[in-house]
């Protein structure tokens, strides 16, 4: 899949909109630093370099701001377009429901686009994951993409923020039906039982700085082979989900979790390794 | 009086039985002396909807591969539970939890066996039916497939419109409100000991039911502390309710030490260690038909439960193990009275209501491949 690599960048030439500034970030996945596709397998992955298919790729951006040359942020204000992002919330989706892709969507969505006043910035931040403001609704009531069910997570209370679904092409017949990235909220309490949830325990939400980037010409990396490079993807720890869905005590998640820059029972956050800058 | 009240009830049932959809508006199946359930603002009871609800709930196309329904795992014949258990759904994915009965689920302020969120039937329907972690109806990302299959049947052309006035289509808002309309129509009220206690009937205990019935609400055994009320559960929220959301009661009946990851309580949602190994406890209407027992499916039979509390638990240290869980003697006499007592708690009309039942013909593509229990 050739992703589209230009930034678009123009200046809207109606006032008052002058001032505007229109960006389209574009984002690519890749697993291994090579181009993601439905059909197409990767090999060398995880702690014992396993091939593996990927058969999804999807994953929710949020509160996206332009850093100035002061350091300071400028939220992006995103186009609503009904179907990829609503409020300041994204969903960005590589998958094209081909190949191993069977429970995707045909239409893609590979940039975030959006407006900011005209200006010089030299840098990027972005959530990994849905607001929590927006994270605990009723998804029967709420607008495109949250409607989304390949990406609901409300057995647990919100959505997956990240969905990367690995399958080892020599798996057992018996063994794990794959090994399955699903990021999102875990241990969500409500003060009470008619209220949504109040915290949680872990958000898990990934804050993303890139500082080097050109909004005229940088391509935000999504890959998960530096995130899962500890883990055996063949494997499954016993009476836990298939890979790692983030839920407390799944040993398959100890050294996944760190490397999404977040603390996971006793192991510390380190920095984030899902998304790098070219 | 009494029986008065119990017959008008009786043909209001009648009614509704045998004209489902004729009347637009849903009367309750309810005697004089049972509140009706709470209803959700967007989600007014109709016949209509409850009807749609159930061809929604037989029908197994709403599952990814067209196996496995509602009643997969909600048998009307067993109450609405599986037999199972733990519940099987696509692929064979066996899942951690026993499935729950569901007569008189409306009055629950809370659904399922540990989760805090799950406050209507309307969104519970979402676990099933995309739910991952285990897959179940494993929907998850074929909602447009899934909902085009459904728009193709010529029932569901006219049922949605009429069920939906406003928005008459299969989509996440009307298939997630018919099923839970549906399901709020399966009331059970009707045992032998609702005519002996409510319905002025003494004769409709046998005299070993009565003296189970005086056991199980004597400080001696403690039954009742949990299992308590209409439904004999310390859950319940009725429109006469004025506590807000409701009683919600959870409770660790010491049945593990600790409490196996797949299946840790309520724990697993509020991250508190005072939550490990508390599950909702279930009513006991029907309980007769509901076996396997607890939350995992892990007792097989009433004598088993009810050793298992006389016990203390089974795993008796749980730090986290309710206070009422203490253990008591009772003599092999006394538990065949309160199996009598709990015997009676079990309502025929629920497991023959025609109202309730499949309503997709044999060989019909709703149910052709479906897998039952």
């Amino acid at each position: 899949m050739k992703l589209h690599l230009v930034a678009a960048l123009a200046v809207l030439s109606s006032t008052p909109a002058l001032a505007d500034m229109r960006v389209s970030i574009p984002f690519a996945a890749e697993i291994g630093g090579k181009a993601f596709s439905c059909s197409e397998t990767y090999a060398g992955l995880g702690s014992t370099g396993a091939e593996v298919k990927a058969v999804d790729f999807r994953l929710f951006v949020s509160n996206a701001a332009l850093v100035r040359k002061d350091g300071t942020l400028q939220p992006i204000t995103l186009d609503q377009d009904g179907q990829w992002q609503t409020g300041s919330t994204a969903l960005i989706d590589f998958e094209d429901a081909s190949g191993g892709c069977t429970n995707g969507t045909k239409a893609l969505n590979t940039t975030l686009r959006g407006i900011v006043p005209a200006g010089e910035y030299q840098g990027l931040s972005f959530t990994v994951g849905v607001p929590f403001e927006i994270n605990h609704g009723d998804p029967t009531l709420a607008p495109a993409p949250l409607n989304t069910t390949a990406m609901f997570w409300n057995w647990q209370g919100g959505y997956k923020f990240v969905r990367i679904d690995m399958v080892p092409t020599d798996r057992k017949e018996d063994g794990p039906k794959g090994w399955f990235l699903h990021l999102g909220s875990t241990q969500c309490d409500a003060a009470s039982k008619t209220e949504s949830p109040k915290a949680c325990k872990n958000g898990n939400r990934i804050d993303v700085q890139l500082d080097s980037f050109r909004p005229d010409g940088s391509t935000v990396v999504i890959d998960p082979a530096p995130v899962v490079a500890g883990a055996d993807l063949r494997v499954n720890a016993p009476e836990t989900s298939p890979g790692c869905m983030a839920f407390p005590k799944d040993p398959d998640c100890m050294t996944v979790m760190t490397k999404l820059g977040l603390p996971y029972m006793d192991v510390a956050a380190g920095p984030q390794a899902l998304v790098s800058l070219r | 009086m009494r029986r008065l009240l119990q017959t008008a009830a009786a043909s209001v049932w009648l009614a509704v039985a045998v004209h489902p959809a004729a009347a637009e508006t849903f009367v309750w199946p309810l005697p004089a002396w049972m509140p009706p359930p709470v209803v959700p603002g967007d989600n007014a009871m109709t016949a209509a909807k409850v009807d749609l609800g159930r061809h929604l709930f037989y029908d197994a196309r709403l599952s990814a591969d067209g196996t496995v329904a509602c009643v997969s795992c909600h048998v009307q014949e067993r109450a609405f539970t599986d037999g199972r258990p733990t519940s099987v759904g696509i692929d064979g994915t066996t899942g951690h939890l026993n499935a729950p009965s569901l007569a008189n689920a409306a009055y629950l302020p809370v659904l399922t066996w540990a989760n805090p969120h799950m406050t209507t039937l309307e969104f519970q329907a979402l676990v099933p039916l995309f739910g991952e972690a285990p897959v179940e109806m494993g929907g998850a990302g074929r909602e447009v497939e899934i909902f085009a299959r459904l728009a193709a049947d010529p029932y569901y052309a006219t049922a949605f419109a009429a069920a939906f006035p406003e928005r008459p289509q299969p989509d996440l808002f009307t298939v997630t409100r018919a099923l839970a309309a549906f399901q709020r129509s399966i009331v059970s009220v009707a045992s032998p000991y609702d005519r002996f206690k409510y319905g002025g009937q003494s004769d409709a205990l046998s005299e070993a039911a009565q003296r189970g019935e005086q056991l199980f609400f004597d400080h001696r055994l403690e039954c009742y502390h949990c299992h308590s009320g209409i439904h004999f559960t310390n859950n319940l929220k009725t429109i006469r309710t004025s506590t807000g959301g409701g009683e919600a009661g959870y409770h660790n009946t010491g049945l593990h030490d600790p409490y196996p990851d797949a299946a840790p309580g309520l724990i697993e949602i509020t991250g508190r260690e005072a939550d490990a190994g508390r599950f909702r406890t279930p009513s006991l209407r029907n309980v007769a038909l509901t076996a396997p027992y607890m939350h995992d499916g892990s007792i097989p039979d009433l004598r088993g439960v009810l050793e298992h509390y006389a016990r203390g638990g089974r795993a008796g240290s749980h730090p986290q193990k309710d206070g009422m869980i203490v253990g008591f003697e009772v003599s092999p006499r006394e538990v065949d009275d309160l199996i009598a007592f709990l015997e009676s708690l079990k309502d025929e009309t629920l497991i023959h209501n025609p109202a309730l039942a499949d309503p997709w013909p044999e060989d019909h593509p709703a149910r052709a491949r479906r897998v039952m229990p």
